[in-house]
């Protein structure tokens, strides 16, 4: 270095230094970006994978049932999405969703239109994700103790009711949003797109999805700043009582009949969706576009498994290890978030 | 010296001892060392290096320059457990005993005598509780729950531990800061009782009179420096003082110990009133009025209550008894939602839990007053706009340095955050700002600009409450001073000139 002239010196320093830089911004980009491009990249490397894998995923029947499926548990997974947004976890959804099937069957078998049922079933969501949220918010229960709880009760609700057997009373407008399309989209297709874009807005332009955000980033800071953290915390529950009513609903015009402990693996499903998408398990960061890519690559990936026609306890096995790989991976995350 | 009768060799001794974090330096060219059978005061402001002190010789750093010896033996303590091994203990101010289990269980945690099939055998354990208790002055039911005794008896049962596992010098972090003059005086018969039986105390304390009372020598750093030591009857709380700021010709007095002139009581209106305020365990009767437009302070060491009296104007914690009013009416203390709608501003002392790091500056600024920064017109619709021009006009007027209100907060410094801080209650300016510890742990020019602001709020009228435990920021920032110590005011500062060394003096 001593014989090199410094300004010389200094020049290849600057063109060393623009270098690293350009590859070194690109790098500080994908890392701050990691949360969005890693389940894109999931994404794409599954839709690749069984593409070649299999010879019938990428068929136009199959590619609709795939955006059925997704659509579908977008509806349960927003309520999740808020859930896990403020930081807090609701495991009665799936429970709430078979029970909301089955009192819709039996209002409906009771004679009532669905300009009834379907508004009452709603309503019945909400009220017990409001109880979840007031024990959770206003009682300082763990909302794991007090969702555990609702699921046995939701569960034993429903067993109750119908003493375990199946109910076909549904109403033809559930079988059209369930089932039908209107032109070349499946209605319920329309259905997931609609509650995505009406979650998404509240999320990201109003008040309300800021409180749900900053809650989440820090339920301290949302304290010490007069913001009513209890209200926040039981309103998500409430949304996730609405959407798992919703899910509920649909899901129940999609079979054609309800019955007891029709929908309690959804409970992975709803939860994968979510974790799957990128949306942090410690709450502030995520939201529905992480949601919608996070529940197409769980049907996928499901879908997929059962188009290799390999053995269904495999099947099980499998998405369970990469929910654990995900799971590890949002770990991860949220550790490279604090380094920064 | 004077020969005191007791075995003078010294048990632990520090030989420059120098220890270095990064550019910084905690500690520099240390000599120390500690007598057998003596009760050895330690004393400086914080920062001064008494806890680096304390953690090498409780093994905690093991990593710097100088020796230790112990016992005339050069050691290299390896850790927290080599140095319980090696006969120090250590007792911090946050309790390390059990509270669910039993006074006796506590003592003997991790050695419970077995009996032979080896179950632990309760009797035996408890009887030997008892007489150990007992044999040190301490009278206490051995089947008691620890949780459920004071505060003071949980640390002599901590202290007894300490000694009983082996530990033949004590360290003693701040121990009667949180306790009433009488749990004090039980301590010091305890201290007496262990140094009379050949142990050694090292007392670390920012309340004086109790040095001087208790200690036999008084040590007082610096700046990370020894700046002497002085046998106990050749001291008093002047000369501690001195050494501890530095008075002394060496240094540049003027900056060290500036006299502040506190200005008349103020005669505008009565903005903040605060009567017989309680609160078990914190404080105790306090009652203060704040005028528009004045700023008090409220000075006292840690656990002296003052901290808790901000937490609690906000509503973040339930008051027993008392009542406040804001401009002659009264305010329910139940919620700071209750607090805020009320007037009443409040930023803690950690600046970390009250900003949401993971978010824009914008949307921190905003969210104390969110509805009315998007109102009133469909005030639950999110504007941006809006909100970054809000935002950009505190980060103008607090001069934060951030090139955007859409920076993320966790990659500003101390200094900006707390400003941050500041601009989420003025954007839209309260009747009462309560600040705790403003300046806590940020640079020069920060403080400068927050003194400067706090002087631009009173002149808005606010009336003003600062809380800290440092003299320096209650003087820059205040027009009258409360000292609190154990919960209640024991003297206010209006009108007459005050420097550090009178103000620390008074508590």
């Amino acid at each position: 270095m001593a014989d090199i002239d410094p300004a010389e010196g200094k020049a290849i320093a600057a063109t060393a230094d623009r270098g690293t830089s350009s590859s070194a911004s690109l790098l500080q980009w994908a890392r701050n970006e990691v949360r969005i491009i890693a389940p894109i990249i999931t994404l794409i490397f599954l839709v690749v994978f069984f593409s070649l894998a299999t010879t019938s995923f990428f068929s136009s029947r199959n590619v609709l049932n795939i955006l059925e499926q997704s659509s579908l548990l977008v509806i349960l997974a927003t309520g999740v999405t808020m859930v896990l947004l403020v930081g807090q976890i609701d495991l009665s959804f799936a429970n709430q969703a078979t029970l909301i099937g089955v009192i819709l069957t039996m209002i409906t078998g009771a004679g009532y239109s669905p300009w009834v049922s379907i508004p009452v079933c709603l309503l019945l969501g909400s009220v017990i994700g409001l109880t979840n949220g007031f024990f959770t918010a206003y009682r300082g229960v763990p909302a794991f103790m007090t969702t555990l709880a609702m699921l046995q009760i939701t569960d034993g609700w429903a067993i109750y009711m119908t003493g375990g057997r199946p109910l076909f009373t549904v109403p033809p407008i559930l079988d059209f949003l369930g089932n039908r399309k209107t032109g070349p989209i499946p209605n319920v297709v329309m259905m997931g797109l609609l509650v995505a874009a009406i979650a998404h807005f509240v999320l990201t332009y109003t008040r309300l999805g800021r409180y749900i955000y900053m809650v989440g980033g820090s339920p301290e800071a949302a304290r010490v700043s007069g913001v009513n953290v209890k209200l926040i915390n039981c309103v998500v529950f409430v949304i996730c009582g609405f959407t798992a009513a919703l899910y509920g609903l649909l899901a129940t015009g999609r079979l054609s009949s309800a019955q007891p402990g029709t929908y309690a693996s959804v409970m992975v499903d709803g939860l994968a969706g979510v974790v799957l998408g990128g949306t942090s398990l410690f709450g502030g960061v995520g939201g529905m576009l992480y949601t919608i890519i996070g529940s197409i690559i769980y049907v996928v990936l499901s879908n997929g498994l059962n188009m290799m026609a390999i053995d269904i306890y495999i099947k099980t096995l499998a998405t369970g290890i990469v929910l654990l790989f995900a799971v590890v991976f949002n770990v991860y995350l949220q550790q490279l978030a604090r380094e920064r | 010296m004077v020969e005191s009768g007791r075995d003078s060799g010294s048990l632990v001794e520090l030989r420059g001892v120098s220890k270095r974090f990064g550019g910084t330096v905690a500690l520099e060219d240390i000599q120390f060392d500690v007598r057998r059978g003596e009760v050895h005061g330690l004393v400086g402001e914080n920062g001064a290096g008494k806890s680096t002190l304390m953690r090498i010789l409780s093994g905690i750093y093991t990593s710097y320059e100088g020796e230790c010896l112990l016992g005339g033996q050069v050691i290299h303590l390896a850790g927290p457990a080599d140095a319980r091994h090696h006969g120090i203990g250590m007792v911090h101010q946050e309790l390390s005993v059990i509270e669910l289990l039993s006074v006796a269980e506590n003592v003997f945690l991790g050695r419970q005598p077995l009996n032979r099939y080896g179950i632990v055998d309760w009797a035996s354990m408890r009887a030997r509780a008892h007489e150990y208790l007992n044999e040190l002055g301490i009278d206490v039911p051995v089947n008691a729950r620890l949780g459920t005794l004071p505060f003071g008896i949980r640390q002599m049962v901590e202290i007894a531990k300490v000694v009983f596992s082996g530990a033949d010098i004590v360290i003693l972090d701040e121990p009667t800061s949180a306790l009433s003059h009488h749990e004090t005086r039980r301590l010091f018969s305890l201290i007496r009782t262990l140094r009379d039986k050949g142990k050694s105390i090292v007392f670390i304390s920012h309340l004086l009179d109790d040095v001087i009372e208790i200690c036999d020598r008084i040590t007082a750093f610096r700046n990370g420096r020894n700046v002497g030591t002085v046998e106990k009857g050749a001291c008093d709380k002047r000369l501690l003082i001195e050494m501890m700021i530095g008075t002394d010709k060496h240094i540049k007095t003027v900056e060290q110990d500036a006299a502040v002139s506190l200005p008349p009581r103020s005669t505008a209106p009565v903005r903040l009133k605060v009567a017989n305020l309680s609160r078990r365990g914190q404080f105790e009767n306090v009652s203060f009025e704040v005028h528009a437009g004045e700023a008090v302070g409220l000075y006292g060491l840690m656990g002296a209550g003052h901290a808790a009296i901000g937490t609690c104007l906000f509503g973040l914690d339930p008051v027993d008894s008392g009542e406040i009013f804001i401009d002659g009416q009264k305010i329910k203390l139940s919620s700071p939602i209750r607090a805020k709608a009320a007037g009443i501003a409040y930023t803690p002392e950690d600046r970390r839990r009250s900003l949401v790091q993971t978010a824009e500056i914008f949307k921190n600024v905003t969210l104390p007053h969110l509805k009315r920064v998007l109102g009133p017109r469909m005030d639950w619709l999110i504007k941006s706009k809006r909100e970054t021009e809000v935002a950009q006009q505190q980060i103008a007027e607090l001069r934060i340095k951030a090139d955007s209100p859409r920076r993320q907060v966790d990659t500003l410094s101390g200094g900006n955050q707390q400003k941050v801080v500041l601009g989420k209650w003025l954007c839209f300016p309260p009747k009462v700002m309560v600040l705790s510890e403003p300046t806590r742990g940020i640079d020069v020019a920060a403080k400068a600009d927050i003194v400067e602001h706090v002087a631009q709020m009173k002149d808005k009228g606010l009336a003003i409450v600062v809380i800290s435990n440092e003299p320096e920021t209650i003087m820059a920032m205040s027009d009258r001073i409360l000292a609190f110590s154990k919960g209640r005011v024991v003297a206010e500062l209006a009108d007459t000139v005050v420097t550090k060394a009178s103000t620390m003096e008074i508590i």
